[in-house]
């Protein structure tokens, strides 16, 4: 009986892995297609075998060639001064909130949520014509604080409710040792709300390296050397019908850094999102 | 906290910095937001009743013009009522997928983590980019989809218009729902197996005592205590979808016409000549953003977090 | 014939960089050589193929020779192709990235709302623009839009396949069009490539139409939804049931469908002289597998082609009145004009120009057309109409065209 029950746990174990497995390998199957099509040489291009019979990487050579690589600047830049900007403003904000009862508190972070449910989609006429009238030297630092502001409502959430999880008393104790408070903060509550800190930085640097829209909108007047990724990866099609191969070799090398940074912080991003309220 | 104002004036030295300390910390947030997010909002229900140009200088006050001229988009019923099947497909066929999946990848297995990780590839993944992939894969010439789906024999012809899939609007949409849901079941799938996650599982140990079979326990206890988790996944699918662009706009750029539009993507189109129109219908689209979050602040009863 | 070509254009450029030459040294101004260093941002349409011959590399040929001869002054190059050619533009505008000098397609609205130079403000000799399309590019009677280079559209067919099918001549009209379409489709082939897509649904509509005395417009007001245009349609919702053109015309590109013109998938389609490059590069067709001919109208093959303009226009934003016209005057040499033609296998803008293509044997006929040719409305609704056309116009080809050319036609009267 026992041994029957051993057996049929054993069985369901296996059925449930391979199920499991057959859909994880359903959702990478179009990013092996990817590969398959950026190695594919320009004669397979039109082939209709299932993989290229000679394989050749040419296309992630000769794409640097294009001025990808000042693209991938741009895109860094947009992303790095993004996510240094949400660093900057969201940090002092939950901590702020996490730790002190203050009037209008609770209206602060009714905004916060609110803003984390807007996309710049819905706002994007707005967008384009209030950066406009900035006149700022380049749109580079628009996409900063379009990223930034869009983002920032996801960093105040995780990190306010990981500086809620950690104890006053533990700050305080600190101080007792000596430390100043902003002291205390930087040895005992920075450390301990860390994980916090990075997911909301990895987060943001991935939202704004991915984002499509407003880059388009934003950038379709500059010259080609200083548009994001995205918009030079669009920027393939149409140009002598479609440049595929070094559309997805570009795809590539945009994206799988990204998956890296995205499986470190995976764990922590759906509590970030639901604001918490699915815990 | 509320202080009549009599007892602040005197005091109100006394308290400045105690005033003003919040704004120190909160400030910058406050400038972010208000700069990037309130005020686009203003200016765009601004540029709603002007008359632009389409180069983008501003002509004069257009009144009402530009709704007017919205409402009489002959196009604009199909995009409408396309923009409702999009947004409630798309989220539907999800939420079930991902319940399913949840299930699944909350049982223990070996390599259970290694397998998650593969689930986060669409989500981590540039959605403009996973749209181009399935956009090559259904080349009417030789995309993979076309290869197999004639491999097995579905397909007849390659090149007719059998495997045209994105030329003729309804495959079309329906392809692209299913990237839209391929895209969005990482984030939902994670929502719910967090919220799985939440149940402890003596509640099952009890329910297993009791001899209730799978689909009891699934429909008495699973479904209620995941409750607050579906309903928060599904909002968040809602806004997602109804403002995606990318998905559209690489695979059909939302034509032939119209006909593959919702009112995300042909606010864009409208934009490029007739901006004032394209502001009247953001106005709208924003409108509806509202209503869900909204709806979203109810559900997840904001009160409570933010204590 | 290429070299003699070549010998030519060689002979003409020396005389007229001369001329030039002497021309700019009466019209110097403020911003001399020993001036300011200046930079123009150039936006130019991509004319190119592939890589090899892309217009990026043309210009920048020109821009490095122009920069040898004007130290101070720096031409940056941006090339675009044309699919995105009016939108990219147009947003620069909107976005207020103003460039110094565009070449593609050229709006009226720009001069209306005053942001371009004349004509007479950047160029030494406009009188040598090709007067044909002085009106397109006019706005108040001011040329603002320099004819920079011209086309015409004639009907490409493959003659290998025309053999294989049995059909010894050219189609001359609708119903040649028709029989052969579908004796070409009977061998598993497109009968006639029909772009519809966004990219130039606005040309191939136009030259459908032509052949039913039809168009955009009669007497310069818009007379979309006439009858003869409806009747137009009509007859290619029946090409297009019949299976006798490509599936779903209404999201086929131009690009795209000269491409597969060029594998020899295709028994006809209109085309301009720049599809013939695209055959070459594709090396599947010889020369002696496809011709061109007079577009077939209804009854006969059009009398009038369709001539397409690309202009250049001159953005007043960044003040660089000067070096902008010294620019403009070295590009329109002969020499540099002929090459780029030659390149592309298009026509010149200029009288000059044309003068020295006249006797070319495969250039001469198409430069002759010219001056009498049909061009596309130039008034301010334009820019609107047009977007609204290359979106919407496909739904007439497989349905009943009048709902889709009443709302163009009401399109046509409210923008402004």
């Amino acid at each position: 009986m026992a041994l029957r029950h051993i057996v049929g746990r054993r069985t369901k174990t296996i059925v449930i892995a391979v199920a499991a497995y057959l859909i994880a390998i359903l959702f990478v199957l179009p990013y092996v297609e990817m590969i398959s099509v950026a190695v594919r040489p320009k004669s397979e291009l039109l082939s209709r075998a299932l993989f290229p019979v000679n394989a050749d990487f040419s296309n992630f050579l000769t794409i640097w060639s294009t001025g990808f690589g000042s693209n991938l600047g741009t895109s860094l830049q947009v992303a790095g001064g993004a996510t240094l900007l949400v660093l900057l403003v969201a940090l002092p904000a939950a901590y702020y909130t996490s730790r002190r009862e203050f009037r209008g508190r609770a209206v602060f972070l009714l905004l916060v949520l609110a803003t984390q449910m807007f996309q710049p989609a819905a706002m994007l006429v707005g967008i384009q014509r209030e950066f406009l009238s900035f006149n700022l030297p380049s749109p580079i630092i628009s996409l900063i604080l379009i990223n930034a502001g869009f983002n920032m409502a996801f960093a105040v959430w995780i990190l306010n409710a990981f500086f809620g999880s950690i104890p006053v008393e533990l700050e305080e104790a600190a101080m007792v040792d000596g430390c100043s408070r902003l002291g205390a903060v930087r040895r005992i509550t920075l450390p301990l709300a860390m994980p916090g800190i990075v997911t909301a930085l990895i987060f943001t640097f991935i939202s704004a390296w991915n984002e499509f829209l407003v880059a388009l909108t934003l950038t379709l007047g500059s010259s080609a050397d200083q548009r994001p990724l995205t918009v030079t990866i669009n920027d393939y099609i149409g140009q002598y019908s479609i440049d595929w191969g070094h559309l997805f070799a570009g795809s590539l090398v945009a994206t799988v850094p990204i998956i890296v940074l995205f499986a470190l912080i995976e764990g922590r991003v759906v509590s970030g999102l639901t604001a918490g309220a699915i815990k | 906290m509320t202080t009549t104002s009599h007892q602040r004036i005197p005091k109100s030295r006394l308290r400045l910095w105690p005033q003003l300390e919040p704004l120190v910390w909160i400030g910058p947030a406050i400038l972010l937001i208000g700069i990037v997010v309130i005020w686009p909002v203003i200016v765009m229900i601004q540029s709603s009743f002007q008359s632009i140009s389409p180069d983008g200088f501003v002509l004069g006050n257009a009144g009402s013009a530009n709704f007017r001229s919205l409402f009489s988009e002959p196009a604009l019923a199909g995009v409408l009522l396309r923009t409702a099947i999009w947004v409630i497909g798309v989220v539907a066929i999800t939420m079930l997928i991902s319940l399913a999946l949840a299930q699944l990848f909350n049982a223990k297995f070996p390599g259970r983590r290694i397998a998650r990780w593969a689930l986060i590839v669409p989500w981590a993944s540039s959605v403009m980019m996973t749209s181009l992939i399935f956009r090559w894969a259904l080349n009417s010439n030789n995309g993979v989809v076309n290869v197999i789906l004639h491999k097995l024999g579905v397909l007849t012809a390659y090149n007719s218009v059998q495997a045209d899939w994105l030329g003729r609007p309804g495959t079309a949409l329906a392809w692209m729902m299913v990237v839209a849901v391929f895209v969005s079941l990482p984030f939902s799938t994670y929502a719910l197996l967090s919220g799985l996650q939440s149940i402890p599982d003596e509640v099952y140990e009890a329910a297993h005592i009791d001899g209730a079979g799978w689909w009891h326990r699934f429909r008495s206890i699973t479904l209620p205590l995941l409750r607050p988790a579906i309903v928060v996944a599904a909002l968040i699918n809602v806004i997602n979808v109804f403002n995606s662009f990318p998905i559209i706009w690489e695979m059909t750029r939302g034509g032939p016409a119209y006909t593959t539009s919702t009112t995300t993507t042909f606010m864009y189109t409208l934009k490029q000549s007739f901006i004032g129109e394209s502001a009247a219908l953001s106005v709208i689209n924003f409108s509806i953003v509202i209503v869900i979050v909204l709806i979203f602040l109810r559900v997840t009863r904001w009160k409570d977090q933010v204590k | 014939m290429k070299s003699i070509a070549t010998r030519r254009i060689v002979a003409a450029a020396a005389v007229l960089a001369t001329a030039s030459l002497a021309l700019s040294a009466c019209t110097g101004t403020a911003d001399s050589a020993a001036g300011p260093k200046v930079t123009l941002k150039l936006v130019a349409a991509d004319y190119g193929t592939g890589p090899t011959n892309t217009s990026q590399k043309y210009w920048e040929d020109i821009a490095a020779a122009f920069h040898k001869a004007n130290p101070s002054i720096t031409v940056k190059v941006q090339t675009i192709n044309w699919n995105d050619f009016d939108t990219q533009v147009q947003t620069m505008v909107q976005n207020k990235q103003y460039p110094d000098v565009t070449e593609g397609d050229y709006y009226t609205t720009y001069a209306k709302e005053g942001l371009l130079y004349p004509a007479t403000s950047v160029l030494s000799n406009p009188g040598n623009l090709l007067s044909a399309f002085k009106q397109q590019g006019s706005y108040n009677g001011v040329q603002y839009g320099l004819p920079f280079t011209t086309s015409s559209r004639t009907l490409f067919y493959n003659k290998a396949l025309f053999t294989k099918a049995g059909i010894s001549d050219a189609p001359k009209t609708w119903a040649d069009i028709q029989t052969d379409a579908s004796k070409i489709s009977a061998l598993g082939k497109i009968g006639f490539g029909l772009p519809f897509g966004s990219e130039e649904a606005q040309a191939e509509a136009l030259l459908w139409t032509m052949g039913n005395d039809g168009g955009y417009q009669d007497g310069g007001k818009y007379t979309i939804n006439s009858q003869a245009n409806i009747e137009t349609f009509q007859f290619l919702n029946k090409l297009v049931a019949a299976g006798d053109t490509e599936p779903n015309p209404a999201s086929q590109n131009r690009t795209d469908l000269w491409q597969t013109f060029a594998q020899g998938q295709v028994g006809m389609i209109n085309g301009s002289p720049g599809l013939v490059p695209i055959i070459q590069k594709a090396a599947v067709l010889k020369d002696s597998d496809w011709a061109s001919v007079q577009i077939a109208g209804k009854n006969g093959p059009l009398e009038k082609t369709l001539g397409v303009c690309d202009n250049v226009a001159a953005f007043k934003a960044n003040g660089h009145q000067a070096a902008i016209k010294k620019f403009l005057d070295f590009t329109y040499q002969d020499a540099n004009q002929l090459t780029f033609d030659r390149e592309y296998d298009l026509l010149p803008a200029t009288n000059s120009g044309a003068k020295a293509l006249a006797n070319d044997p495969l250039f001469g006929g198409f430069i002759k057309g010219l001056p009498n040719s049909v061009q596309y409305p130039s008034d301010t609704t334009w820019p609107q109409l047009k977007t609204k056309i290359q979106q919407t116009i496909g739904t007439a080809i497989t349905s009943n065209p009048k709902p889709a050319l009443d709302q163009l036609q009401t399109a046509s009267q409210a923008a402004s």
